[in-house]
């Protein structure tokens, strides 16, 4: 960037209050043209309220914001986008029922001569738009049908198509593939050198050094400060998003395996995998990387009992399991932590406190009736222990911030007691703090004897937990890597099925 | 159209954060729908014994209280399965049918028998219909909506069959009496076994892992499976719990009534919703309590009571707790957008 660099949003001294929480308070922010700008702090700092303001969803109880220098009040997000703005959300705000082309075109259907629909455009340019981005997804298909991955590149194409003047990204590489995400940087570096100001929230820090120019951080609410990228590094941002410094995240203490806890044999079921076997021992921690889609998922539901494989055995402290329900599997010891928290793992409309004792109320009864007090003090433990921001633990979860659910979610599995806690995707959306948490936890598992399976998309994390890294990709193991083997490049070929000499074993 | 659908989805949140100040009614509701409908009603029992010399009589209120007890009962139910994120529309049918049957027995027409064994037979027919509900929700898989709506023509079509569409009186005294007994000369015998209902489920609902669950459930099946909660077992209680409360409230009627006519509940299932839902209950689940349900049908009963001492056309009172309903169902869904 050469040359004064023009501003385009200012946001002065802006406060926002929710029932409870004071969100933002004071925040100011200055997004120029042609700069990516970077967005982090801890869950529920206030990063998705800022946006959510700045994009109409929200009103600011104080404070201004400025366009190009003028004013600007959005009530609602259809001003912000006349404006130029747009954003792909933390959640992913697209209509499901519908398929890809129609949300393309949302409220602006295209019109034949005789005033219906022209569905042939609709798909043709949805089509094009999504070729542009490299993807190969058809427009007619419903988005319930789309894996979350390519939900969120459609929303990212959407935005793309709206030609806006400042692009906003909240967490959108939660659900990407390796591949996705360099799709994404592309293209943002696309926008940015086209004069687009971008907004970039992400709660992975070699993200934000790789594709920002600048870096703000959010602390409860109030901007901790921004600085030009390079001129911090991650030990600096962490400190200011936290308060304190955080090392050695994935240094967990390892345990000495034991007996085998779990083994599958042959398990098939078409299309999603065929013929896998493995086992898992005590004291281990397995990772399964591959890519979204490859599979991992589909097999944790079988085990977990949510769904019924085609062939196969699933064996668990020696006695062969009955795929029937997860409270069968529950009853053998094992646990799993969903995908998809909004709709397999918590009860939005519920609070934090019932949420967390959900699968165990079993252990705080007394002849079916509940002790309150064992209620409360292991819920306020687990809220402290995982550093679940809440005004209080009878706070509906629905009213939580994106990574603060996944925590109670979290501590949902922390307060049952399982041998074999199988983890999908444990750490989405959840900050650096909440991660060494959870890592400890897993930890402390491993040392009681107990077993642990995670399944994450996210290298550094699968590289840096398991013992054993199981490969997957279209369904089928591409082998087993060890700890001491395990490197980005060879995980990565593996995963997309290019043969490397090296790989397997 | 569906952008609409979009932006009220995003802008919902924002109703919520603005109107904070107004809607925190809703979002404490809880305590505070009860206590709002505890103002209401004190409200109204003042000024209809301010206005009218016959609504304050012992006579009336114990009245009042009788009758808002069997529906009281019934309206608990109807909670129960309203919770769980169902709706139950053959509660008033099945309570006729409680009715009808222990009547015949006892009045001895036919099918003849004393009245502890007819109550003991009737009461396990009324646990049938709630397992026969639980089994087409759960393993059929009919919506709640559908499968109650079935049975409430169904189970009303037996009442009329088995009563021949004649009214069964003559029921013997040692029946009818039990309704007439009260406590300390003032509390009505109906009203005892509505607060012990009332106090039972609400014991169950706050304080055992099957009330947990039925919210659980209510919020979303899947979460409720992928936590453990064994949804067969569950579900049929719920069906059966409620079937039985309706079983209770159909015997109690009998005995308040000394007979037992074809029509005996109609209409209850629509009293039984709307007190749940103006006491705080969620037609998509996982809200409502039965404090704020007793709330609801004392109102309910009060308002039809206070018509009739204010000599208002019954028509006219019909509209009145329609209105009533439709009120409720929109406060519920301002709730709901909130969220
Ligand atoms: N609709 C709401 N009602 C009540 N509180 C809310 C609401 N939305 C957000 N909050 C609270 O405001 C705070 C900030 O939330 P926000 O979603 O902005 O956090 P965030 O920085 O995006 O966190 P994350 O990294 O977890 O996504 C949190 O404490 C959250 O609980
Ligand atoms: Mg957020």
């Amino acid at each position: 960037m050469n040359g004064p660099r023009k501003e385009f949003v200012r946001v002065v001294q802006v406060s926002k209050r929710f029932p409870g929480v004071q969100a933002l308070d004071n925040v100011d922010m200055v997004v120029h043209k042609g700069e990516v700008h970077g967005l982090v702090g801890e869950n529920g700092s206030g990063k998705s309220t800022l946006i959510k303001i700045l994009m109409g969803v929200h009103q600011k109880d104080s404070g201004k914001i400025y366009i190009n220098g003028k004013e600007v009040n959005f009530k609602s997000p259809l001003e912000a986008q006349k404006k130029g703005l747009s954003a792909v959300y933390q959640e992913v705000m697209i209509v499901p029922e519908l398929s890809v082309g129609e949300n393309f075109f949302l409220g602006k259907l295209p019109l034949n001569r005789l005033g219906f629909v022209d569905w042939d455009k609709v798909y043709k340019e949805s089509q094009k738009t999504i070729r542009d981005l490299g993807l190969e997804i058809d427009p007619r298909r419903k988005i319930s049908n789309l894996s979350f991955g390519d939900r969120t590149m459609i929303m990212i194409a959407k935005v793309v198509r709206e030609k806006a003047n400042l692009v906003i990204f909240d967490e959108p590489t939660s659900y990407l593939t390796i591949e996705e995400t360099d799709t994404l940087f592309n293209l943002i570096r696309l926008l940015r050198d086209k004069g687009l100001g971008v907004i970039y929230i992400s709660h992975r820090l070699e993200e934000i050094f790789k594709i920002c120019d600048t870096v703000s951080v959010l602390r409860d609410g109030q901007m901790v400060g921004t600085n030009p990228l390079p001129d911090v590094d991650e030990n600096r941002i962490v400190s200011m998003m936290v308060g304190r410094p955080i090392d050695e995240m994935y240094n967990i203490r390892r345990a000495e395996p034991g007996e085998v806890l779990l083994e599958v044999k042959n398990l098939t079921r078409d299309p999603d995998f065929r013929n896998l076997s493995f086992y898992l021992r005590r004291g281990e921690v397995l990772g399964f990387y591959g890519l979204i889609g490859s599979g991992r998922t589909e097999i944790m539901r079988i085990i977990f009992g949510v769904e019924k494989p085609d062939s196969g055995e699933v064996i668990i402290k020696g006695k062969p399991m009955k795929f029937a329900h997860p409270y069968q599997a529950m009853a053998q010891g094992i646990g799993l932590v969903p995908e998809d928290r909004r709709f397999q793992g918590l009860a939005m409309s519920l609070t934090v406190r019932h949420n967390i004792n959900i699968s165990s109320y079993g252990e705080i009864t007394n002849l079916g009736f509940i002790r309150r007090k064992d209620e409360l003090s292991r819920t306020e433990k687990l809220v402290d222990a995982l550093n679940i921001y809440t005004p209080s633990i009878e706070q509906l979860v629905n009213n939580l911030s994106g990574g603060n659910q996944q925590k109670v979610v979290i501590a949902k599995w922390f307060a049952k007691n399982v041998d074999v806690l199988i983890m999908d995707e444990p750490t989405t959306g959840v900050d650096v703090g909440a991660k060494v948490e959870i890592y400890r936890f897993i930890e402390g598992l491993i040392q009681q004897g107990k077993a642990v399976i995670i399944v994450s998309s996210y290298l550094p994390e699968v590289m840096g937990l398991a013992d054993r890294i199981l490969v997957m990709a279209e369904g089928d193991f591409m082998g087993e890597v060890r700890r001491e083997d395990a490197d980005e490049e060879l995980l990565l070929s593996m995963a997309c099925k290019v043969t490397l000499n090296s790989a397997a074993h | 159209m569906s952008l609409n659908k979009i932006t009220k989805q995003i802008s919902g949140t924002e109703k919520e954060a603005e109107n904070n100040g107004r809607i925190s009614i809703f979002s404490r509701f809880k305590l505070t729908t009860e206590l709002t409908l505890l103002v209401i009603i004190v409200f109204i029992f003042i000024v209809m014994t301010v206005v009218t010399p016959n609504f304050m009589t012992i006579y009336n209120i114990g009245n009042l209280f009788k009758q808002a007890s069997v529906i009281g009962i019934i309206s608990i139910a109807a909670t129960l399965v309203i919770i769980s994120g169902g709706i139950d529309l053959s509660v008033g049918s099945l309570a006729g049918l409680v009715a009808m049957l222990v009547s015949v027995m006892i009045s001895g027409n036919y099918m003849a028998k004393p009245i502890l064994p007819a109550i003991l037979i009737t009461t396990v027919a009324g646990i049938v219909i709630g397992i026969y509900h639980g089994f087409i929700i759960h393993e059929i898989k009919l919506p709640p909506f559908i499968a109650t709506l079935g049975s409430m023509i169904i189970l009303r079509g037996i009442v009329k069959w088995i009563s021949q569409a004649r009214t069964i009186a003559n029921l013997p005294e040692s029946f009818t009496t039990f309704a007439k007994l009260s406590l300390f000369n003032s509390i009505p015998s109906l009203v005892l076994v509505w607060l012990a209902a009332i106090l039972i489920i609400h014991i169950v609902l706050t304080r055992t892992t099957f009330g947990r669950n039925i919210y659980v459930i209510g919020s979303s099946q899947e979460v409720a499976r992928l936590s453990g909660i064994r949804m067969r077992l569950n579900i049929y209680g719920i069906y059966i719990l409620a079937a039985f409360l309706c079983t209770i409230a159909g015997i109690l009627m009998t005995s308040r009534l000394s007979s037992a006519i074809p029509t005996g509940g109609s209409g209850y299932e629509l009293t039984a919703i709307a007190s749940a839902v103006i006491g705080g209950a969620s037609l998509s689940g996982a809200q409502g309590s039965v404090i704020g349900t007793m709330m609801g049908t004392i109102l309910m009963v009060m308002i039809v009571n206070a018509g009739v001492h204010l000599s208002i056309n019954p028509f006219i009172m019909e509209i009145v707790q329609g209105a009533l309903l439709t009120v409720a169902v929109v406060i519920d869904m301002l709730r709901q957008r909130r969220s």
